[in-house]
C-alpha cells in the first residue's frame, strides 16, 4: 500500500512539474494542426545557442565527429563578434543510434533544440535521408537549418522538395552549404570527358548520396558524347567486389566511376581492381572519395574526384582554418570540417545581425531572415543562397592522387 | 523533465508487479493511464511527447515480441521485418508515391494483416524447425526484407525510402507536424495492447503456447497442435510489429530501409531480456528503460560528460550496451529484472 | 566462357575464407549444439590480431624470401593462437555457466558477445575500414587464358589443409575421440573419464583459432578489414555450414565453397545488391526443405 502511495505522488509530482512547465512556454498554439509558434525572443544576457545534430558514434562518428568539430570552432570563433551580454554555445546531439544515423533521431534532437528557447540555428545533420525527417520540423517551426554536407537534390528543388515544406510553403529554413548530387554529377561527367574518358562503367554504394550521385553522372556522361557500360550495385557489409570487377574488366571500360564514399565500397574497390587487372584503368567519384588515400594508399593514384569548393590553397580562409583546426583538436580537418565550420559561420553570422538589428533581442525568423540572405567569406568559398536555400555559386575542382597524395588539377564554375 | 515521465511509468509499472492485490494493480495502471492521458494538458512540449510517441512504438513492439519469444518461447531475431512492412504498408498507400491516399485508421488494421500474413508465410514452412534454428532463419528473413525494399527502387524509393507520407487526421482534424496525437495514438494502441496479451496470456492458447515453451514434445502428446499453436504466436506478434510500423511510419512521415536493420531486432530482444521475457510489466519496464538510454540518455550524454570536464565518448558504446545486458542478465538473472513467477521457476528449475 | 571461368575462380577463393570460419562453427555446433554467433567477430578479431603483429614487426609492405616465410609465420600463428584464447575465454565467461539451460539461453549471451566484440574493435581500430599491408606477392598465373592470382591458390590450399589436419584429429587422437564421445553423449563420455571442461576448451581453442587463420587470410587477400565484417560474413559461413550440414566437417568446406560460388555468380548474373539476399534466401530455403544439409544429420525438434 505504501508503494502506491509513492507512486501516485510521484504522478501528482509528475502533473505539477507538467504545469510549471506549461506556464514558461504559454505562448505555443493549442490547436493540434497549426504550426508551432516560436518561443519567445531571447533577451539580453543570455546564452544563444546553436545546434548541432550530426552522428557522432558508430559507423559514420569518424566523419561525424571533424564535422562537428569544424562547426564548434566557428562558435568559438565567433564568440568574440557576439555583442555585449550574449554569449554563443554549440550544443551537438548525436543522431546515430546503435551506431547508425538514424532519422528518427535526428527528428527527436531537432525538436529538442526546438523547445529550447535559446536555440536559434541548426547546423546539420549529415545524412539526407535525415534531413527529410527534419526539414518538416524545421520548416513547421520556423527555425534556420544549415547541412554541411546533405546533397540529395529532392531536399531544395521540385515537388518533393514542396512537399517537405508543406507546414509552411511560403517559408524556407533550410538552406546547405555544399553542392547538390546534381550539380557534382554534371561537374564530374564534364570533367571526365575533358580528361578524354569514352567507356565509363557505373557502380554505386545503394545508398542515397552515391545513387543520385551515380545517376546523374550517367545521364550527363551520355549526355556529352561517352558510352556508359553497365549500372552495378554494392551489397551491403560485404568487402569481396572482385566478382563485381571482373564484369568491370569484361566490358572493358577506360573509367571506372563509383557513386559513394570511400568507407561503403570505394576504397576497398580501388584497391581490388589492381588485383583483377583494372589498376591501370583510371577510377572516378565525388566529393566521398576525397580521402581514398586513406584506405588505397598509393593505390590511389589515376584516382580523381570533386570537391564543391574553389581550391582551398587559393583562399585565405581556407588555410586560416586549417591552421587554426589544427591547432585547437590536433588533428587534420576531416572532409566535412570546413563545410561545417561554414555553415556554423554562416549561422553565427545571421544570429549576431539578428540580435544587432533587433537592439538586443533575437528572434528566429530574424535569424531566418539573415540566413537566406547571407553574404559570407568562408573556407569553401564566398557563400550566398538563392531562394531554395542551395549555394549560389557553385564553384567545382577536380583533384587527382599523384604518388598517394591528392593535388588539384582544375575548377569549373557550373552554368545554373 | 522527460526523465520524469519515464521514471514515474517505470515506478508505476514495478509497483503493480509487485502488488499481490488484483483490484490494487488494476488501480494503479488506470491512474498511470490517466496521469499520461493528462499530461498534454500541463505540458506542451512537443519534444517530449515525441520521445514518449517513440517509446511507445517500442513499447507496443516489445509486447508483441513477447507473445513470441516469451509465452511461445520462439526466438524470433527478424522482427524488424514485420515492422518494416508495417511502415512501408502506410507509406506506400497512404503518399504520393503511388497516390494512394488511403486513412491512417484504415491502414492500421491493413497493415497488421499485411504483417500477421507474412509472418504466416514465413513461419508455416519454418516452424517445425528447432528453436536455434527457428532464430537464425528469422535472422536471414530480417536481413532479406529491408534490403528487398532498397533494391526495388521502383516501388519502395530504394535507399532514399518515401518520404512526404499523409498526415493521418481525425474527424476531419489534421494530426500535422504536433506530436501530441501520435502520442495518444499510441497510448491507445498499448492499451488495446495489453488487453490483448493479457487476454491470450490467459487464454487456452495461451496455455498452448506455454506448455510449448517448457516442453514441446510433453505439449504435442497431450494433443496440442504444435505448428498452428506456434503460427498463432508468430501471426500474432507481427501484426503488433506492424501496427507499430505503420504509427512509426506517419509520425516521422519517411520510412528507408535503414530504420529497419537487425540491431533493431535485437535492441527489442533485448528490452524482452532486460524485463523478464513472457512478463508483460518486465517488458514495458525493459523497453521504456533502453529507450530512456538509447534515446535520452546517449544522445546527451557526451555533452553532460562535457559539461562536467569529462571526455569520454559515450555515443560509442551502445553496443556494448545492449550486450552487456544480453549476456549479464542471461547469465545471472535470466528470468529478468522484473519476471513472472512462473517464468522464474521454469528458468531455475531447468537450470538445476 | 572465359568470364564464367574467372567469377568461378574468384568464387573458390570467397569460398575458402567462408569454409574457414564454417570449420569453427561447425565444430562448435557439433560437440556442445550451440549456435556460437560471435564466431565471425572473432573472425574479425583475428585480422585485427594479424595487423597488429605485422605493424610490431615493422612490415608495411611486400616482402620477400626468407623475411616473408618467418614474418607470415609468425603473424598467422599469432593471430590463431589469439583468437584461440579469446575463444576459450568467452566459452568460460559466457556459455558454460548455461550449458545445461534451455537451448535459447547460450545463443543470446552469443549475441550479447558478438555485440561486445564488435564495440571493442570498433573503440580499437576506428569506426571506418583499416588498410591492411600488401604483404604477400600475388604474381598472376593464367589458367585457360583466366588470370589468376597466386594468393587465391595458397588460400584455397590453405583452407584444404586446415580441413583436412582437423578430420585426421578428430578420428585418429586421443582427444580427437575425446571431442567425438563428448559430441555423441555428454554424460556417458564423463562417466568414461573424458574431462568435458577440457574437452570444450579445446573445442573452443581450435575452432577460434581457425577464424582467426581465416581473419588473417583476408586481411592479406582483401589488403583491409574493418570491424563489422564479422557480421556478415559470419552469417554466410554459418549458411555454409547449414548448407553442408551442421556438425560435419567436410560438408562445412564443401557448403563454403559453394556459398562463395554462389555468391560470386550472383553478383555476376543478378548484380552485387542481390548477392547478399540470394545468399539468405538459400539460408532459409536450406533449413526448409533440406534441414540436414548436403552432407548432415536432421534438426528438426525431437519429437
Amino acid at each position: 500500500m505504501r508503494l502506491i502511495l509513492a507512486t501516485v505522488a510521484l504522478a501528482a509530482l509528475a502533473a505539477c512539474s507538467g504545469a510549471n512547465n506549461a506556464s514558461t512556454s504559454k505562448n505555443t498554439t493549442t490547436t493540434t494542426t497549426a504550426v508551432t509558434a516560436a518561443p519567445s525572443p531571447v533577451p539580453s544576457g543570455q546564452v544563444v545557442k546553436i545546434g548541432i545534430d550530426l552522428p557522432l558514434s558508430g559507423g559514420d562518428a569518424s566523419v561525424g565527429i571533424s564535422t562537428e568539430q569544424g562547426a564548434l570552432l566557428a562558435v568559438d570563433e565567433a564568440q568574440k563578434e557576439m555583442p555585449r551580454g550574449f554569449t554563443l554555445q554549440g550544443e551537438a546531439l548525436d543522431d546515430s543510434v546503435q551506431g547508425v544515423h538514424n532519422p528518427e533521431q535526428g527528428v527527436s534532437n531537432v525538436r529538442s533544440f526546438i523547445s529550447d528557447a535559446a536555440v536559434l540555428a541548426v547546423v546539420g545533420p549529415y545524412n539526407s535521408n535525415v534531413a527529410r525527417a527534419e526539414i518538416p520540423v524545421t520548416n513547421a517551426a520556423g527555425l534556420a537549418q544549415i547541412g554541411p554536407s546533405v546533397v540529395a537534390d529532392n531536399l531544395t528543388i521540385g515537388p518533393d522538395a514542396a512537399q517537405l515544406r508543406r507546414a509552411n510553403p511560403s517559408l524556407n529554413t533550410f538552406f546547405r552549404v555544399c553542392t547538390t548530387d546534381s550539380r557534382q554529377g554534371s561537374a564530374l561527367a564534364q570533367f571526365a570527358r575533358s580528361l578524354g574518358f569514352k567507356r565509363a562503367y557505373i557502380i554505386d554504394d545503394n545508398e542515397t548520396y552515391g545513387l543520385d550521385l551515380a545517376d546523374r553522372f550517367e545521364k550527363d556522361f551520355a549526355n556529352d558524347g561517352g558510352s556508359v557500360l553497365a549500372r552495378d550495385h554494392l551489397a551491403k557489409n560485404t568487402q569481396d567486389f572482385k566478382s563485381l570487377l571482373l564484369k568491370v574488366l569484361a566490358a572493358k571500360p577506360d573509367v571506372v566511376f563509383f557513386g559513394g564514399v570511400t568507407s561503403t565500397g570505394g576504397g576497398l574497390i580501388r584497391k581490388q581492381m589492381f588485383s583483377v587487372g583494372l589498376g591501370k584503368i583510371a577510377y572516378m567519384g565525388g566529393d566521398g572519395l576525397a580521402d581514398l588515400a586513406t584506405v588505397a594508399a598509393g593505390q590511389a593514384d589515376g584516382s580523381y574526384y570533386t570537391l564543391a569548393a574553389p581550391n582551398a590553397e587559393k583562399l585565405p580562409a581556407a588555410q586560416a582554418f586549417v591552421k587554426a583546426y589544427r591547432t585547437k583538436y590536433n588533428a587534420d580537418i576531416g572532409p566535412y570540417s570546413a563545410n561545417a565550420y561554414a555553415a556554423a559561420q554562416v549561422a553565427a553570422a545571421a544570429i549576431i545581425r539578428a540580435i544587432k538589428n533587433a537592439h538586443g533581442e533575437a528572434e528566429r525568423a530574424a535569424v531566418v531572415a539573415n540566413v537566406a540572405s547571407t553574404k559570407l567569406e568562408t573556407p569553401i568559398g564566398p557563400i550566398s543562397f538563392d531562394k531554395y536555400g542551395d549555394v549560389t555559386n557553385p564553384v567545382l575542382s577536380l583533384y587527382g592522387f599523384k604518388n598517394g597524395q591528392s593535388y588539384f588539377i582544375r575548377q569549373i564554375q557550373l552554368k545554373l | 523533465m522527460i526523465y520524469l515521465y519515464f521514471l514515474v511509468a517505470i515506478a508505476v509499472v514495478i509497483a503493480a508487479q509487485r502488488l499481490n492485490d488484483l483490484r490494487a494493480k488494476r488501480v494503479l495502471f488506470l491512474l498511470l493511464g490517466a496521469a499520461l492521458l493528462c499530461a498534454p494538458l500541463f505540458d506542451r512540449n512537443d519534444a517530449t511527447f515525441n520521445v514518449l510517441a517513440d517509446a511507445g512504438i517500442f513499447v507496443l513492439l516489445a509486447l508483441g515480441l513477447n507473445i513470441v519469444v516469451g509465452f511461445a518461447g520462439l526466438l524470433d531475431l527478424g522482427y524488424a521485418a514485420f515492422f518494416a512492412i508495417g511502415a512501408y504498408a502506410y507509406a506506400m498507400m497512404a503518399s504520393p508515391q503511388f497516390n494512394l491516399h488511403l486513412p491512417f485508421w484504415l491502414l492500421l488494421f491493413l497493415a497488421a494483416a499485411f504483417a500477421a500474413i507474412f509472418g504466416i508465410i514465413l513461419g508455416a514452412p519454418t516452424l517445425r524447425l528447432r528453436g536455434d534454428y527457428l532464430a537464425i532463419v528469422t535472422l536471414g528473413f530480417g536481413e532479406i526484407v529491408p534490403q528487398i525494399f532498397q533494391n526495388l527502387t521502383k516501388y519502395t524509393g530504394g535507399p532514399n525510402g518515401i518520404g512526404a507520407l499523409d498526415f493521418p487526421s481525425f474527424f476531419g482534424r489534421s494530426f500535422g507536424q504536433s506530436t501530441i496525437p501520435y502520442y495518444y495514438v499510441v497510448l491507445a494502441l498499448i492499451a488495446l495492447a495489453l488487453f490483448f496479451a493479457y487476454n491470450l496470456r490467459d487464454s487456452r492458447l495461451g496455455r498452448a503456447w506455454m506448455a510449448i515453451r517448457e516442453d514441446e514434445l510433453a505439449a504435442r502428446h497431450m494433443g496440442i497442435n504444435t505448428t498452428a499453436v506456434k503460427l498463432a504466436a508468430f501471426a500474432l506478434g507481427a501484426s503488433f510489429s506492424g501496427l507499430a510500423g505503420v504509427v512509426f511510419a506517419a509520425k516521422l512521415s519517411l520510412v528507408s530501409p535503414d530504420l529497419f536493420q537487425f540491431q533493431v531486432s535485437v535492441l527489442i530482444v533485448s528490452m524482452l531480456v532486460l524485463g523478464g521475457m513472457g512478463n508483460i510489466p518486465g517488458v514495458i519496464v525493459g523497453a521504456l528503460v533502453l529507450v530512456l538510454v538509447n534515446n535520452v540518455v546517449l544522445p546527451q550524454a557526451n555533452t553532460i560528460a562535457a559539461s562536467a570536464g569529462l571526455h569520454v565518448d559515450f555515443g560509442n558504446y551502445h553496443f556494448f550496451i545492449y550486450g552487456a545486458i544480453l549476456v549479464g542478465i542471461m547469465l545471472f538473472r535470466p528470468e529478468g529484472l522484473l519476471p513472472s513467477r512462473q517464468r522464474k521457476e521454469e528458468l531455475h528449475h531447468a537450470a538445476a | 566462357m572465359h568470364e564464367f571461368l574467372a567469377q568461378l575462380f574468384n568464387g573458390i577463393a570467397l569460398g575458402g575464407i567462408y569454409a574457414l570460419i564454417a570449420l569453427g562453427y561447425t565444430m562448435v555446433y557439433g560437440i556442445i549444439g550451440l549456435i556460437n554467433f560471435a564466431h565471425g567477430d572473432v573472425y574479425t578479431l583475428g585480422s585485427f590480431f594479424a595487423l597488429t603483429i605485422f605493424t610490431a614487426l615493422g612490415v608495411s609492405g611486400e616482402l620477400h624470401g626468407v623475411a616473408l616465410i618467418v614474418d607470415v609465420a609468425i603473424a598467422l600463428i599469432g593471430a590463431a593462437l589469439l583468437c584461440g584464447i579469446v575463444g576459450v575465454l568467452i566459452e568460460r565467461l559466457a556459455y558454460r555457466r548455461l550449458r545445461n539451460a534451455p537451448r535459447l539461453a547460450p545463443l543470446i549471451t552469443a549475441i550479447g558477445i558478438s555485440f561486445i566484440l564488435e564495440n571493442a574493435m570498433q573503440i580499437w581500430k576506428g569506426p571506418a575500414p583499416v588498410p591492411f599491408p600488401a604483404v604477400v606477392p600475388n604474381p598472376s598465373i593464367v589458367i585457360a587464358g583466366v588470370a589468376v592470382g597466386a594468393q587465391q591458390f595458397l588460400l584455397v590450399g590453405l583452407a584444404v589443409v586446415m580441413m583436412v589436419a582437423l578430420q585426421l584429429f578428430i578420428h585418429n587422437t586421443r582427444l580427437g575421440r575425446a571431442m567425438r564421445a563428448t559430441a555423441e553423449d555428454r554424460d556417458a563420455a564423463q562417466l568414461m573419464g573424458i574431462n568435458i571442461n577440457k574437452t570444450i576448451m579445446l573445442t573452443f581453442l581450435i575452432g577460434s583459432a581457425l577464424a582467426g587463420v581465416a581473419g588473417f587470410v583476408s586481411g592479406v587477400y582483401y589488403q583491409s578489414t574493418w570491424f563489422f565484417n564479422g557480421f556478415g560474413a559470419g552469417l554466410k559461413a554459418f549458411t555454409a555450414a547449414v548448407l553442408g550440414g551442421i556438425g560435419n566437417i567436410a560438408g562445412a568446406m564443401l557448403g563454403g565453397f559453394v556459398i562463395g560460388i554462389i555468391e560470386s555468380f550472383a553478383t555476376w548474373k543478378f548484380g552485387g545488391q542481390w548477392s547478399n539476399v540470394t545468399v539468405f534466401a538459400i539460408l532459409i530455403l536450406v533449413l526448409v526443405f533440406r534441414p540436414s544439409g548436403l552432407l548432415g544429420e536432421a534438426v528438426y525438434e525431437r519429437a
